[in-house]
């Protein structure tokens, strides 16, 4: 059981990250395809850099950039050069699958991936009191120090949102972009915060899928973890709350996967399960179904 | 619908007569201000390839010329240009019509596997039908997949209002899990080396084009669909329908078009095609189905469709300009050092450029486009 929270746990941290990073931009009105192309690029760089210095920091902080710059690029070509933000996310995803293989046959000679010999490990937190905690102390015992962030930030962005001169521009701005402009928002500007916000914690997930237990790039994967969050966030209706709600799901589904692997059902239906979940979840949550056992619940509360 | 052509059609033609020269003129200039945009980004990310090229490369103009050139070297190399440009074309034109409807489609590239699965599923429990009937029965089967797959994000969308693009992400990753699944368990070949099915009866093989040893008649197919798109959607009440309901839903509804039912439709065309595709490319080139057969040709013919702004004549060039890239990478890779994946990286370069407002003046119409 243990174990399998762990596991869980470590599949939704890239899930919950980009669910983030996906919340920040919708809630300035933009729907960010680009999450998976900024998570793939930051994978990839984490590695080089961690090969070529042997430093965890240099290869987190190299991370973190790439996924900055990823950004920039959706931010610029779509908030000043007004480029369609869905075309332009999946221009973002491709040229980040293209420069990462190309780097890989280029400079690496191995169009299959890169595998250093040997790769910083990733700092972890194992401390005594937080087997202590009950349920999900053992799961969070050993796990990489992104982990920990990640949970940090889903309180952090809800902060940030719900209570900050910044959080409060941002949603203007997504909610009436005239409206905003005319109490004085500078709604580029302020879109702009939101894609570089994305961007960091993008590189966040990429960096935990590469360098939490991995120690290694693959091209192409991120294998729809950044569409994932996206999935995860609309389910949630782009709320930091709604985020971790739908990407623990999604998480568990994937946790779930992997145990399942070895038994009698085949390989790739069960690595079907996050996805099918997204499908399934999102239909029922359009469909009403939430909101109408939440009416109930209500209804039982009060009565 | 009927009445207004009929009241405005015999003005139209006076006009047209009176003004021959004029309209010529205006259809040259329309022409171009709608290919100026597309034709910058194509030069611009030649460009930046080429600036690449030069820094990683000893014979950049070496690697160029293969990159363009090499596709017209010997009728083998046109014929895969040709049979490079089939699916790309089929799924791009069906990637027209589900964006001039409003649906955003960006699930070719798994309609496209199963359809290419079905078709060879079929084609192989029937090992003793004759040759036409099989080759039928199996592109049809091919595009009744596509169009199934095309057909649960259409039908979310407009009865559930769930975001067609997630699904259809989503979806993506399910079909392929699923040909996956298929190709390494009831389908695959036991004798052969890695996930591939069984090869397909011989009499199921598309015959090929004659002077052409490297191309077959699905390229024929693909080409045939390039004036039946441009008839139905320029030519048909349907088509009018189907893009009115795309460019102002509330508008099309308010004028008697059943726009849901046009994106249903929409999505089936759009599904089905990619599912012919993948028939096409099964009994065209493969013979057989392999994981990974495809290069991306999803996420790429949707760069086509956009790079002809969503016009099925236009389409055809760009899905030729594409093949030949995707193509001609192959040489260039054998002759000088520079991989292949050169080519990934200029697609989504020119992507990213593709949507680019260059000018200000632009921005007052993409913003009402947008506020509509």
């Amino acid at each position: 059981m243990n174990q399998f929270l762990y596991a869980a746990l470590l599949s939704t941290t890239p899930v919950l990250l980009a669910a983030l990073a996906a919340m920040f931009t919708q809630q300035a009105n933009i729907l960010n395809v680009a999450v998976e192309g900024m998570m793939l690029t930051a994978a990839f760089v984490a590695i080089a850099v961690g090969q070529a210095t042997g430093s965890v920091a240099a290869a987190l902080l190299a991370a973190l950039l790439a996924g900055l710059l990823m950004a920039l690029v959706f931010g610029v070509v779509t908030l000043i050069l007004h480029a369609d933000p869905l075309v332009a996310g999946l221009g973002i995803n491709l040229l980040a699958a293209g420069v990462t293989v190309f780097l890989l046959e280029r400079v690496y000679h191995n169009p299959g991936g890169l595998r250093p010999d040997s790769f910083p490990d990733l700092w972890r937190v194992e401390a005594g009191w937080l087997k202590a905690i009950p349920l999900i102390g053992p799961a969070l015992n050993g796990q990489s120090i992104i982990v920990f962030l990640a949970i940090l930030l889903v309180p952090v962005s809800s902060i940030i949102l719900y209570r900050t001169p910044l959080g409060y521009a941002l949603r203007a701005a997504g909610e009436d972009e005239a409206a905003a402009r005319a109490a004085g928002i500078n709604v580029p500007r302020v879109r702009l915060v939101a894609v570089l916000f994305s961007g960091v914690l993008g590189g966040l997930a990429g960096a935990q899928l590469s360098m939490a237990t991995l120690h290694f790039f693959l091209p192409d994967m991120t294998s729809g973890r950044g569409f994932l969050g996206l999935a995860a966030m609309l389910f949630g209706g782009a709320t930091p709350g709604g985020a971790v709600a739908a990407s623990a799901l999604f998480g568990v589904a994937g946790a779930a996967g992997d145990r399942l692997q070895s038994g009698a059902i085949p390989n790739q239906l069960v690595l079907a399960l996050p996805y099918l979940a997204a499908i399934v979840a999102l239909s029922l949550s359009k469909a009403g179904v939430l909101r109408r056992v939440r009416i109930r619940k209500k209804v039982k509360a009060t009565a | 619908m009927s009445t207004t052509t009929d009241l405005t059609a015999p003005v139209a033609a006076d006009a047209y007569q009176e003004t021959r020269g004029a309209a010529l003129r205006r259809r040259v200039r329309e022409t171009w201000s709608a290919s100026r945009r597309p034709l910058i980004a194509v030069v611009l990310t030649l460009v930046a390839g080429f600036l690449l090229v030069v820094v990683v490369s000893d014979n950049p103009v070496l690697a160029y010329q293969q990159l363009l050139l090499a596709n017209f070297a010997s009728p083998a190399n046109f014929g895969n240009l040709l049979m490079r440009t089939a699916p790309l074309l089929l799924i791009a034109i069906g990637i027209v019509f589900s964006f001039r409807a409003g649906i955003f489609n960006v699930g070719a590239e798994g309609q496209l596997y199963v359809g290419a699965i079905s078709a060879a599923a079929v084609a192989l429990s029937l090992p003793t039908m004759p040759a036409v009937p099989l080759i039928l029965i199996s592109m049809a089967a091919g595009a009744a997949a596509g169009a199934a797959l095309a057909w649960i994000p259409g039908q979310l969308k407009v009865r559930l209002n769930v975001d067609e693009v997630v699904t259809t992400l989503m979806l993506n990753f399910l079909a392929m899990l699923l040909t996956s699944y298929l190709v390494s368990k009831p389908l695959r070949d036991p004798t052969a080396y890695g996930a591939t099915s069984k090869p397909l009866p011989t009499q199921s093989f598309l015959s090929q084009i004659p002077g052409l040893p490297t191309a077959n008649i699905g390229f024929l197919i693909a080409l045939l669909m390039v004036p039946v798109a441009w008839l139905v959607l320029f030519r048909t009440p349907w088509g009018a329908e189907l893009r009115a309901s795309g460019s102002n839903l509330r508008f099309a509804e308010a004028i008697g078009v059943r726009a849901k039912s046009q994106i249903i439709r929409a999505m089936l065309v759009s599904g089905g095609l990619a599912g012919l595709a993948g028939a096409i490319y099964v009994l065209g080139t493969g013979h057989r189905f392999e994981q990974n057969f495809s290069p991306g040709f999803g996420l790429i013919a949707l760069t086509v469709a956009l790079l002809a702004r969503l016009h099925p004549v236009a389409v055809l060039l760009t899905s030729l300009f594409y093949a030949a890239m995707l193509n001609g990478a192959a040489y260039m890779q054998i002759t000088t050092d520079v991989p292949r994946s050169l080519v990934s990286l200029l697609t989504g370069l020119l992507v990213v450029l593709m949507t680019v407002e260059f000018r200000r003046r632009h921005r007052a119409r993409v913003q009402k486009e947008a506020g509509a």
